[in-house]
């Protein structure tokens, strides 16, 4: 009985811990309201109890909010601190390190360029860890922390839908360099705001560069189950579909699965031309190589998304990435810009950006639109401090029009789509990316 | 004959419960496994897969079975040795994958890798051996320091303490190597591999599949035929009476860590040629998967544990596509195979009953 007791806690615990890998993300707390709650009026000794009094005296309206609600106050000498949730742990590290070193690159250049009257900027990085349960984890930090501002992030767009309510409710303005499902921004939330392109374009854009410039009729989709990788793949199907092609599978693996042949064999079984994969750069170059070991498909093409777009990918697929096609929600880059950015990015760092990740010239970006409202909105008062009223800096970064930056003139629309450019679609030859369609081509 | 628990302890249990109660279990088990033979049989003829699709998905299965085989053989030969699940030893694969790796780095800077069909083969063996030395450091230190301090403990305390050290094998190697994986790369010799009619069969999944039976025969060998073995055995019956009849208890203990360790280490290099990644928590899964094959067979059991194993790994593969689930979900297969098999059946499938006398 012990033997079997036993077993069966280890089995409680091996539940308990698998749950506890994947669990759904906690309710974010709530952000510090406004304490000053409307005090009752005290009770009016009443003169005649014969006549009822009339109309007895209206709620008082709540007195002036207390001079921190709504505002950051920052004394002479403090830092204007700006959050960042990057994906420095969890399926994209390096990319989500490179989103993290641009980003203080642009605060570097901020604070040399003055900061805001005399006052500094700060970059408080979390790591969003690419997943929505950290995401949540990371908003709740930022929300319980008076002096955040503003935010940059998240990296992935499942670690931003962890932040988007709780950064909602607690009134910060945030800037997404990377996340691209098309549902970060939305009419109801005024704090959301991206630079990265939304995937409704990507998987439309890809979806029409397979049916029409590669002339496939039938393929199969995957995608890691995440928020980004399902929703750019189902987007593709939607928009294939409409195009008139097959779509023989829908397949969901999940991230950091290893071992994709089970799903692949049964992919294989209806011989696609092409697998689209939305998902990042890891499980994409696995599929790649263990496609090549399953029956049926011998001839098929890999497609995959900017999640993927990236020089891990090269690195694990190896030979096997050879004729791979990967898209990507370019920016309108800014060649001088750009160059003047890897200059100081390489001094700093001693690594070229693209070797970690595409999406540094965004980060930067979002990181200057934050700045460049900030500088509209930031007052200083009698004592010396610097205030931001959040409610203005909120409308000051959805105001953002002709920002020019390293990926174009920003300009955000009036959900918060901020960013310029549009979708490339690269080969690998020779193991190295090479665009072949879609945005900026001669 | 292959359980390394002595065979002369019977469990009393079955006929403590009352009859009807046995039989009412046994029919909502069989209840179950007709109902998922039903959405079995009427999934494969809608979807109407060919007969080589099937094979296809077999051969994934058996090689998937043949690593969680390796791993699963060192929960088993810990739990009838010492009666405690080493959860680490998930972790102790992972680790032997690292050490492969760093391995293979070193053979490819020596520029074995690139060179004669022997060379390479001999470079791949050391890579392996690199591999299993790496992991049975790990688990033998992991046993001197976490579990046998505790060995007169209750028996929760050494599982709490093999959790513990899991976690901090897992976040000591995100430490130090990084977050990001670390790639195997296959040499020319197995990439690619072979046909046999339209089922095509990795070389690596090859190698993976007859690599574990052959180290699995050379563990059935050691522990039924060697003194070592005899010895492993003894403790197994009865730890006091072994150590009266001058067994070297802890020599034995030691000795059978640095066997599980040494498979676990195999298992870790070659599922990073299978599948080409290895990092910090690539141990986590398989290593839980590998405990359920374990468990499946009957803990404790040489052949069951392989039994388990194999049968897992076959239900994980073809299971998806038989029953019309998503691939996503292939987990939910495996654990709830380990529950109904708890329920229905906790000696395991080839499981002796065990006795409660160790305790």
């Amino acid at each position: 009985m012990k033997t079997r007791s036993i077993l069966l806690f280890a089995t409680g615990l091996t539940v308990i811990s698998l749950l506890a890998a994947c669990a759904v993300p906690a309710q974010p707390v709530a952000p510090t309201a406004a304490p000053a709650e409307p005090t009752a009026a005290p009770a009016e000794p009443t003169a005649a109890p014969a006549e009822p009094t009339p109309a007895p005296a209206e709620p008082t309206p709540t007195p002036e909010p207390a001079a921190e609600a709504g505002k950051v106050v920052i004394a002479p000498g403090g830092k204007i601190r700006i959050g960042g949730s990057f994906a420095l742990t969890g399926p994209i590290p390096d990319p989500g390190k490179d989103i993290r070193q641009a980003a203080e690159i642009a605060i570097e250049d901020a604070n040399a360029a003055g900061g805001v009257n005399g006052f500094l900027f700060e970059l408080v990085a979390e790591d969003g860890a690419c997943s929505g349960d950290q995401g949540t984890v990371v908003g709740n930090k930022f929300a319980a922390d008076p002096t955040i501002v503003a935010v940059t992030g998240g990296t992935c767009s499942g670690e931003t839908f962890g932040l988007r309510p709780i950064l909602q409710k607690a009134r910060i303005p945030f800037v997404s360099p990377s996340a691209t499902n098309p549902a970060i921004t939305s009419e109801d939330c005024d704090v959301c705001n991206r630079v990265a392109l939304s995937d409704a374009l990507q998987g439309e854009v890809d979806a029409e560069f397979v049916f029409k410039e590669l002339g496939f009729k039938k393929v199969a989709v995957m995608h890691d189950s995440s928020d980004y990788g399902k929703g750019v793949a189902e987007i593709f199907q939607n928009a294939f579909k409409k195009l008139g092609g097959e779509v023989i599978a829908f397949e969901g693996v999940k991230v950091g699965d290893t071992d994709f042949r089970a799903p692949l064999t049964k992919i294989g079984a209806g011989q696609p031309e092409l697998i689209f994969f939305g998902g990042y750069a890891t499980e994409a170059a696995l599929i790649t190589q263990q496609m090549k070991e399953v029956a049926g498909l011998e001839n098929t093409k890999f497609m995959s998304v900017d999640g993927a777009y990236t020089q891990q990918y090269l690195d694990t697929a190896g030979a096997a990435a050879e004729g791979a096609y990967m898209s990507f929600v370019a920016g309108d880059t800014q060649k001088d810009k750009l160059e003047e950015f890897t200059k100081k990015y390489v001094a700093k760092f001693g690594i070229e950006p693209l070797k970690l990740g595409p999406f540094h010239g965004q980060s930067y970006d979002s990181v200057m639109l934050i700045v460049e409202a900030i500088k509209k909105v930031a007052q200083t008062d009698a004592a010396g401090n610097l205030v931001i009223d959040r409610e203005a800096l909120i409308r000051a970064v959805r105001e953002t029009s002709g920002l020019k930056g390293i990926t174009g003139t920003l300009t955000c629309s009036p959900i918060g789509e901020c960013g310029a450019g549009g979708v490339q679609v690269f080969i690998v030859e020779n193991g190295a990316f090479k665009q072949i369609y879609g945005f900026g081509i001669q | 004959m292959g359980n390394i628990v002595s065979q002369s302890i019977v469990l009393p249990d079955t006929g403590r419960r009352a009859r009807p109660m046995r039989w009412i279990t046994r029919g909502i088990g069989i209840l179950i496994v007709a109902i998922v033979l039903a959405r079995a049989i009427t999934v494969s003829i809608a979807e109407g897969y060919p007969l080589t699709f099937w094979a296809s998905q077999l051969v994934n299965g058996l090689v998937l079975g043949g690593v969680y085989a390796l791993v699963a053989l060192g929960y088993t030969l810990v739990y009838g040795i010492l009666l405690m699940i080493n959860f680490a030893h998930g972790e102790v694969m992972m680790i032997g994958g690292v050490a492969g790796f760093f391995g293979l780095q070193l053979a490819q800077a020596l520029g074995w890798m690139s060179g004669s069909v022997a060379q390479v083969a001999i470079a791949l063996l050391a890579v392996m051996g690199i591999g299993m030395i790496g992991a049975m450091l790990t688990g033998v230190t992991l046993e001197r320091i976490a579990y046998r301090p505790l060995r007169n403990a209750p028996r929760l305390v050494p599982l709490i303490s093999a959790i513990g050290a899991s976690l901090f094998l897992q976040y000591s190697v995100l430490l130090v190597f990084g977050v990001s994986p670390l790639v195997y790369q296959r040499p020319a010799l197995i990439s690619g591999g072979f046909r046999v009619g339209p089922v095509f069969i990795p070389y690596t999944g090859l190698i993976i599949f007859l690599t574990s039976l052959a180290l699995m025969a050379a563990l059935f060998i050691i522990v039924q035929r060697t003194r070592l073995g005899r010895a492993m055995r003894a403790v197994a019956a009865d730890r006091d009476t072994a150590a009266l009849m001058g067994v070297d208890v802890n020599q034995v203990i030691t000795f059978t860590f640095l066997l599980g360790s040494a498979l676990a280490g195999a298992a870790g290099v070659m599922l990073g040629f299978h599948n080409s990644v290895i990092k910090f928590n690539s141990g986590f899964i398989p290593g839980l998967k590998a405990f359920t094959a374990a468990v499946m067979g009957g803990i404790g059991n040489i052949p069951g544990a392989m039994v388990g194993a194999l049968v897992l790994g076959i239900v994980e593969s073809i299971g998806p596509s038989a029953l019309g689930i998503p691939a996503e979900y292939k987990d939910i297969i495996a654990f709830a195979l380990l529950v109904l098999v708890l329920i229905f059946r906790p000696q395991g499938l080839l499981g002796e009953a065990l006795a409660e006398k160790k305790v």
